[in-house]
């Protein structure tokens, strides 16, 4: 049974103004990688989780970092199955991420 | 204001640093590729460049490279490849500094300012010392002038330093012909202001020798003394200061 329960995630108030647009483009690329997927499109995933792998941390969001390296590893390997995987976790967490801006200092 | 330039394919990249950096009190511009770095440079002075290695149009290596043969610009290079080979082999192209994707902000920001800081250094210097204002260093046929840290060859030529190499090889010409350990050399030129490798300073040995034109297996100036470290072994002579 899929689980609905929201992952609150606090991240810095300084990037408020920037996260939102941040979070739609990752929302559209996981809808273009269920497509990648069953083209076959192995190279294009692998630069989509290269780039999430890069960005996500500096964005306050580690998950997407560690779900894009993921990505990334599955489609060196050319596993359909972990990519599957990769692409459902994806699309899961962003549905159930609820970000909560904080002042506190995060490290 | 100092000026730093994001080179980086991801947008998202560029949006984050360049906000961050302007937050904290930079001007930032952002460049996608090659074409575009070299089309801000033309348009302006750039204080740092903040280098991703995988660029759609060429090896951030190769542009990292051919800045440092054309400028003293620092680079930092901000880059996926975060293999400790990729740190060395960015760091003897010529970067000032490397940090690994997934990178946080903060500790960009704080390298920023310490590689301002450091390749700075003899500038700042030159301000609070009067006695340096004139400094000029003789070795060997080549001239180090202190205020423009301009290197001379022999035949006249400038030769292009970055500022961990400047402050090198001014180490080097206030020490020479005594054996200056890695840890000492570090002190000196990197201030241990963050992580540095002490294989970073064979690097930048290594690339301080072809700057000077050294053979590096038998060099002449900048000698190895095995356990020990290096030597500058030549005859300086200060002038001015």
């Amino acid at each position: 049974m899929e689980n609905h329960e929201p992952i609150l995630v606090p991240v810095d108030r300084s990037l408020a103004e920037i996260l939102p647009a941040y979070l739609v483009n990752r929302r559209e690329d996981a809808a273009r990688l269920a497509g990648l997927l069953e083209r076959g499109e192995f190279e294009t995933m692998r630069v989509l989780g290269h780039r999430m792998r890069g960005s996500g941390a500096g964005y306050g969001l580690d998950a997407i970092s560690r779900l894009g390296e993921r990505l990334e590893k599955a489609a060196r390997s050319g596993s359909q199955a972990d990519l599957a995987a990769s692409v459902a976790d994806l699309d899961a967490f962003l549905r159930r991420l609820v970000v909560v801006y904080t002042d506190d200092e995060i490290i | 204001m100092d000026h730093i330039l994001i080179v980086d394919d991801d947008p998202d990249i560029c949006v984050l640093v360049s906000r961050f950096l302007e937050k904290n009190g930079f001007r930032a511009s952002t460049a996608e590729d090659g074409n575009g770095l070299q089309a801000v440079l033309k348009r302006g002075v750039v204080d740092l460049i903040v280098l991703d290695l995988m660029l759609p149009d060429e090896d951030g290596l190769v542009l990292c490279r051919n800045l440092r043969a054309t400028s003293n610009i620092p680079v930092i290079i901000l880059s996926a490849r975060g293999e400790d080979l990729d740190r060395i082999i960015g760091l003897e192209m010529g970067a000032d500094d490397y940090l690994s994707k997934p990178f946080h902000p903060r500790e960009l920001l704080a390298r920023v300012r310490s590689v301002l800081r450091r390749t700075r250094q003899p500038v700042v210097a030159e301000t609070v010392s009067a006695t340096e204002k004139d400094l000029v260093y003789h070795f060997a046929g080549w001239r180090l002038d202190v205020p423009t840290r301009q290197l001379y060859s022999p035949q006249g030529e400038k030769v292009f330093l970055s500022g961990s190499e400047f402050a090198m090889l001014r180490t080097f010409l206030d020490f020479p012909n005594q054996i200056l350990s890695r840890e000492q050399l570090l002190e000196h030129v990197h201030n241990r202001e963050h992580e540095t490798y002490e294989r970073t300073i064979d690097m930048q040995v290594s690339r301080l020798r072809r700057r000077l034109c050294e053979d590096s297996k038998t060099p002449t100036l900048i000698k190895t003394v095995r356990s020990a470290g290096y030597v500058l072994s030549v005859r300086v002579v200060k002038e001015g200061g």
